[in-house]
This record gives structure tokens, C-alpha cells and sequence, in this order.
């Protein structure tokens, strides 16, 4: 079964006056990392919200056409229970990091989940491990750099135990060194039998996707991209 | 710089505040407000906080403590004069007193406040859980609190920027400057907006709120300590009461 | 003479080891200057020290041959323009017009005149078309614009562009650097602070290497 499919997704914003999304169809296969691109504005970040449910529930606008997550229609799921299914890592790691301690911030999705003390612990380790950041684990987020608190933001998100994880353009803001660790556990994640959507501007990001889309006039379409050139072409205005 | 501090559950610190704020705010006796500012700062200190830091980080506030003190003292006359001009008593020894008083009380809190910033925000969003406070409100003031160094950055940068442009606050007249930061009002409140909804959609992502309950990793554990502390507290504030409202002591209001 | 010079600056953040130690670094008002390093180098604080927005812990900065602390941030904002890492900081009004003027009627400018400077800086960045826009609704790239056209509007002889391509895609990066092409070409002198080594290569000028406190060239 797909993770998500998508079809024939329309969606406005309240004061806008066509379509940001405009007959999105979309199988994502488990197990791959699947590239979003696109132009800025364009609707990427649009389309992660609603593949999260953060449109509607926390943005609204016009919705027509359908989410399914594993089989079950997305929007009529509370917030709390998709979060179990998926994790959506954003761009600027400050507003994603709320606690005093890495331990506590980890801890976070588990204990709104309820789970019992001995399996948050064992979590907490094993997503430590999986970012290798298991030195960190008393510090205070606030003094780690950009990267690392990436590192942890994902840690967090993966703590929850997700089927699959989006990241909403989650490499600009880090360095080279910061990129090729993230990177690196978006292969793990992969050959642990989780689906990764990988939005992105950035082709230098590309060589670890399965597929790559493209997302232009609110549509989206299966690219092939072999060589720069065709890259440039893709993003000609 | 490792001094000696007492390690206590933000419970009994919490007690030690809320002890001596009380103390503070309903004994309005000079002696009785030294003796408690005194005790105050030693306990502090054996807290472990840093008061030093906290009067710099709250030297914006102590100006406009500062000011409502002479304000206090100029608008309450009583007592002998100090100050008189033709013969109008201006600043009595009275209003000194009671600015004295409103000094000595502010401190208190605000020194007494400090031992809760020895713990950090996740102990004291769980003591107020374990306090039987609901976990969503907790939380959301310890991310209130988060939220201010972010939010702080911030606005450090745009004043900064406005400044860059050409503007002179210093030199610029007053009904100026304040047209000016109007506009340094627009930028901080839509990064306000901004940065509290990335937390805010970050946390529910993260199943904040699933359920009415959720459980804790961190559990809090009292100690022999922690009992003495606020037994200790709880006699120490009675006392207080007890020997200023029913022995009347110490004695006499100047 | 050299526009910026540091003489044996260091640096650190309050309780914070230090950060950069003993920078020796000049550079001309006519130059391009890279400025790369991984994540919390101190790139952007190298870049804050040029502008005197945050003061050495010893050593000097010297601008045009003036220690800079002895200048008002207002005097060095007229030298050299300085555009953040979030744009969002450095626009304070509701529409374009208004936040590239409210700085020149603060002053009593004759409203022709400032007319006139927006229209030839909005000329300039080729955003004349969002002249009476509303800021609120500009895409992130257009706010960048808007805050260049805020630091152009000063004339300053030299720019600082803090981590510029963070959230731009490929076309709008091929926009900003026509942009710094131009700027060049009429003179300015430009140092840009980045981790995107790719974007720096477009640009020839001297690439500046930050890590563990030091400058490699």
C-alpha cells in the first residue's frame, strides 16, 4: 500500500485568486526518497502541508480532491494521529527546537504519545544513535550549530516513530559538512523501510532521490534528470 | 567557578518564593522588609544563582523602579522635610521611607524570583505538572519563555538596521522618535507572528495535545532536603506573620 | 588606503570561548570579497565587526581610516550598506514606497527629491513594478530586493550581503548575481558572507576562509 496518494489535489488560499495546487496526483512508493522540485513560490511548502495535514487543520483555504494515508482519507484524521504516521522536519531549525536539554526535546512526541518511561528511553538512544549525536544528549540545543540542531529536529521527529518523513527544504540553512550528515541518515532512514519526501532547490541535494518531480503551474510531473543542462532548462523563466 | 550550591526540587524552591514574595508583599515594615531582602539574597546565593546576571538583565526595569521610588516619595509627605522649597515640603523623610519600602519589596521578588531560574524550563514545567497544573498551560508559558531570547535577536537586529539607514536615534528630537519606532514596531511583531507559529505548528506535529494526560521522562523526586526546605519555609513565613500581626513586632511604624 | 582594515582584532560572545583571534584583514572599496566557513565560525560576526555593529574585544577596526567605534551607526550605514541574513529585520513600513522613504522625510527631505531617488533605485534592482505594493505580500526574494533597494537608497560606497542565497531557488540566485555583477560594475565594492561555495565561484575577488578563529586566504 502507498504511504500517500494523492489525487486530483486542489488547493487555494483564502485571499488568492487561482489555484496554488492545481491537480496534484501523486503515489509515493515506500521505502524511496522522492525529490520535490520547484521554483520559490511555486507551492512546495503548500504541498507538504497538506501531505501533513497542517492544511487544514492549522491553514485554511479551498481543498478539493484527495489524501490518502495508508488507505484512509488524510483530513478527516485528527493532527495528533497523523503525526504518528508521518514527521515533517521545516527549514529554520530555531522554531522547531523548544527545550532546554537535547534529552527533552527527543522525549517531547513520545510522551504526548503516551508511552511508558523504558520505551521512551530506548527511543531516545536509538535516535541518538541513528543522527550520531548521542554526545549531545545533555546539552541545551541553543548551543549546538545549525546543522546539529537539524540533526536534532530529525531525531525528535523520528522518535514518534513515523512511516515517512518530509523534509520541507531543511538543508539551506546548514553547510556542506551539515548537508552530507543529513544526508546520510535520509539513506539510513531509507534502509530502514521509511519513505522520505525531499523538497528541495537545490540539485546538489538530488543524487540520493529514487524520483524526482517537479512541481510548475500547480502540477506536478516526473522528471529525469541526467545532466546540468537539463537542469537549467527545467528552471528557465 | 564551582561554588557550593544546594541542589533542590523547583518545588522547594518554588515554596522559598512563594514564602518570601508573600512576606513581601503583605508586611509593609521597613525592618521587617531589610530582614526578609537580606534573607532573600543568602538564599539565593545558596541556590546558586547568579543575581549579578539577573540585575543586568533586568536593568531596563530597575530605572522604572527607580523612578516610581522618587515619584512614591515626592507624592507621599509625611514626617519631617528634606527637601522644602518656599516652605513646601518637596521630599519628607516619610516618603523616603515609603519609597525605601517599594524598593525593598520589588527586590525581594525579584531576587527571590531568581532561584527558579537555577532550575531549567523543563524541571519547572514539570513541577507545575506534578503540582497538579494542566500540562498544556505549563508548557505554553515555558515556551513563552523560550521564545523571548528568539524574539530578542531580533529586535536587536532591526534597531540596528533602522540605525543603519541613517537614522540617529540619539540625535533625533522626541516626537520624532517615537514616529520612528512605530516603524520598528511593524518587522519585530510580524517575526513575533512568525517565529510563535513555527513553534506552535512544530509542537503539534509532534502530537501536542493527543490526549488529556501524557507521560513524563523526567520525573521529579523529593529528597530529605526538599521536606526540610519547605517545612522550614512554611514555619519560617507563619512566624513572620504571626509575630508581626499578633506580638506587634517589631514594634511602632515611624 | 584601505576602506575596511582590521588590526589584530579578536572577538567573543559574552561566557563564550573565543570566536576569532587576532584577524589582520584589509580590504579595498572597490573589491569583491567571499567570506566562507562552516556553520558558527564567525562568519556573520566578521561581518557585524566591519560594520561596528558589534565591538571587538581587542584590537581596532578601522574604516576609511577611522576606528569605526567612534562612528554612529547611522555615519557607517551612509558607507557601507549591510543586508541581513533574514531580510524581514531591515523593512519597517506597510508598502514599498513608504519604507524607502520614511528615513528621508524623518529628515525634512523635499518630497520631489526622495520621488525621485526611490524611482532610480527601483530602476536599478528592476522591481519598479512593485513600487505600490503592500510588503506584507512580497515573495521572500522580493523582500530581499526591497531590503537592497533600502540599503541602496543610502548610496553607500560599499555592501555587505549576509548569507544572500539562503531561500532563493536557481533562478532567483541567477538574479542576485546579475545583481552583485552589476554593482560591481558601477563601483561598489561587495563582501559576501556565504557557505554556498558554488555561488562565491561565480565571482572572482578574494575568497576569505574562516575556521577556528582564523582567516585563510
Amino acid at each position: 500500500m502507498h504511504p500517500i496518494k494523492i489525487s486530483d489535489l486542489r488547493f487555494k488560499y483564502e485571499e488568492a485568486q487561482k489555484n496554488i495546487l492545481d491537480g496534484i496526483n501523486l503515489e509515493l512508493a515506500a521505502g524511496k526518497i522522492t525529490a520535490i522540485l520547484g521554483l520559490s513560490g511555486c507551492g512546495k511548502t503548500t504541498l507538504c502541508y497538506c501531505m501533513c495535514g497542517i492544511i487544514p487543520h492549522i491553514y485554511h483555504g479551498h481543498l478539493d480532491g484527495e489524501i490518502l494515508l495508508f488507505g484512509n482519507p488524510l483530513h478527516k484524521m485528527e493532527l495528533s494521529r497523523i503525526a504518528r504516521s508521518i514527521g515533517i522536519i521545516f527549514q529554520d531549525p530555531d522554531t522547531q527546537l523548544f527545550s532546554p536539554t537535547v534529552e527533552d526535546e527527543i522525549a517531547f512526541g513520545p510522551e504526548n504519545l503516551c508511552l511508558d518511561r523504558e520505551e521512551i528511553a530506548q527511543r531516545i538512544e536509538i535516535c541518538l544513535k541513528l543522527v550520531n549525536m548521542e554526545k549531545h544528549r545533555f546539552e541545551h540545543p541553543e548551543n549546538l550549530s545549525g546543522g546539529e540542531k537539524q540533526l536534532i529536529a530529525i531525531a525528535s521527529v523520528l522518535a514518534m516513530d513515523p512511516d515517512l518523513l518530509i523534509f520541507d527544504e531543511s538543508l539551506a540553512q546548514i553547510d556542506a559538512d551539515g548537508k552530507e550528515r543529513v544526508k546520510n541518515v535520509m539513506l539510513q532512514l531509507k534502509t530502514l523501510g521509511k519513505s522520505v519526501v525531499l523538497v528541495e532547490h537545490d540539485p546538489d541535494n538530488l543524487a540520493i532521490a529514487d524520483d524526482i518531480f517537479f512541481l510548475k503551474s500547480g502540477k506536478l510531473e516526473a522528471i529525469n534528470i541526467t545532466n546540468k543542462r537539463e537542469f537549467d532548462e527545467l528552471y528557465k523563466i | 567557578m564551582s561554588k557550593f550550591s544546594i541542589e533542590a526540587d523547583i518545588r522547594s524552591k518554588l515554596a522559598v518564593v512563594l514564602g518570601f514574595s508573600t512576606i513581601a508583599v503583605f508586611i509593609q515594615h521597613i525592618y521587617v522588609l531589610s530582614f526578609i531582602l537580606i534573607i532573600s539574597i543568602a538564599a539565593a546565593l545558596l541556590f546558586g544563582a547568579n543575581i549579578l546576571k539577573a540585575i543586568k538583565t533586568t536593568r531596563n526595569l530597575w530605572y522604572l523602579f527607580f523612578i516610581i521610588v522618587i515619584l512614591q516619595s515626592i507624592f507621599s509627605r509625611s514626617g519631617q522635610a528634606l527637601l522644602a522649597i518656599n516652605g513646601f515640603p518637596l521630599i519628607t523623610a516619610g516618603g523616603v521611607l515609603k519609597g525605601g519600602e517599594f524598593l525593598m519589596r520589588v527586590s525581594v521578588i525579584v531576587f527571590s524570583a531568581t532561584i527558579i531560574s537555577t532550575s531549567n524550563s523543563r524541571e519547572v514545567v514539570q513541577g507545575l505538572v506534578q503540582l497538579k497544573i494542566p500540562y498544556d498551560i505549563a508548557f505554553m508559558v515555558s515556551v513563552a519563555i523560550r521564545f523571548l531570547p528568539l524574539l530578542r535577536s531580533e529586535i536587536k537586529d532591526t534597531f540596528t538596521a533602522i540605525q543603519l539607514r541613517g537614522l540617529d536615534l540619539k540625535k533625533i528630537p522626541l516626537k520624532r522618535r517615537i514616529r520612528v519606532y512605530l516603524y520598528i514596531f511593524n518587522p519585530v511583531v510580524a517575526g513575533a507572528i512568525r517565529k510563535a507559529r513555527g513553534l506552535s505548528i512544530a509542537m503539534e506535529m509532534r502530537a501536542f495535545r493527543a490526549y488529556r494526560k501524557r507521560t513524563s521522562f523526567l520525573k521529579l523526586r523529593l529528597s530529605a532536603a526538599d521536606y526540610f526546605i519547605m517545612v522550614f519555609t512554611l514555619i519560617f513565613t507563619s512566624a513572620v506573620f504571626v509575630m508581626f500581626y499578633y506580638f506587634n513586632f517589631p514594634a511602632g511604624i515611624i | 588606503m584601505s576602506f575596511i582594515k582590521f588590526e589584530n582584532v579578536s572577538f567573543n560572545y559574552q561566557h563564550q570561548k573565543l570566536l576569532l583571534s587576532e584577524l589582520e584583514l584589509s580590504i579595498d572599496s572597490n573589491s569583491f570579497t567571499a567570506v566562507t566557513g562552516p556553520n558558527g565560525s564567525g562568519k556573520t560576526t566578521l561581518g557585524k565587526l566591519a560594520m561596528g555593529i558589534l565591538k571587538p574585544l581587542s584590537g581596532k577596526v578601522l574604516l576609511e581610516g577611522r576606528d569605526i567605534s567612534t562612528m554612529s551607526l547611522g555615519k557607517v550605514g551612509s558607507k557601507i550598506g549591510y543586508l541581513f541574513q533574514n531580510p524581514e529585520v531591515q523593512i519597517f513600513a506597510n508598502t514599498v514606497i513608504d519604507d524607502l522613504g520614511f528615513v528621508m522625510r524623518i529628515k525634512n527631505i523635499e518630497e520631489n527629491e526622495i520621488n525621485k531617488k526611490i524611482d532610480t533605485v527601483l530602476d536599478f534592482l528592476n522591481i519598479s513594478d512593485l513600487r505600490n505594493s503592500n510588503t506584507f505580500n512580497l515573495s521572500y526574494g522580493e523582500k530581499q530586493r526591497l531590503a537592497i533597494a533600502g540599503i541602496l537608497i543610502n548610496e553607500p560606497q560599499f555592501l555587505i550581503l549576509d548569507e544572500p542565497t539562503t531561500g532563493l531557488d536557481i533562478g532567483r540566485k541567477k538574479m542576485l548575481s546579475a545583481l552583485i555583477e552589476k554593482l560591481l560594475a558601477a563601483g561598489k565594492g561587495l563582501m559576501i558572507i556565504s557557505h554556498d561555495h558554488k555561488f562565491i565561484n561565480n565571482f572572482s575577488g578574494k575568497v576569505l576562509k574562516i575556521s577556528g578563529g582564523k582567516i585563510y586566504e
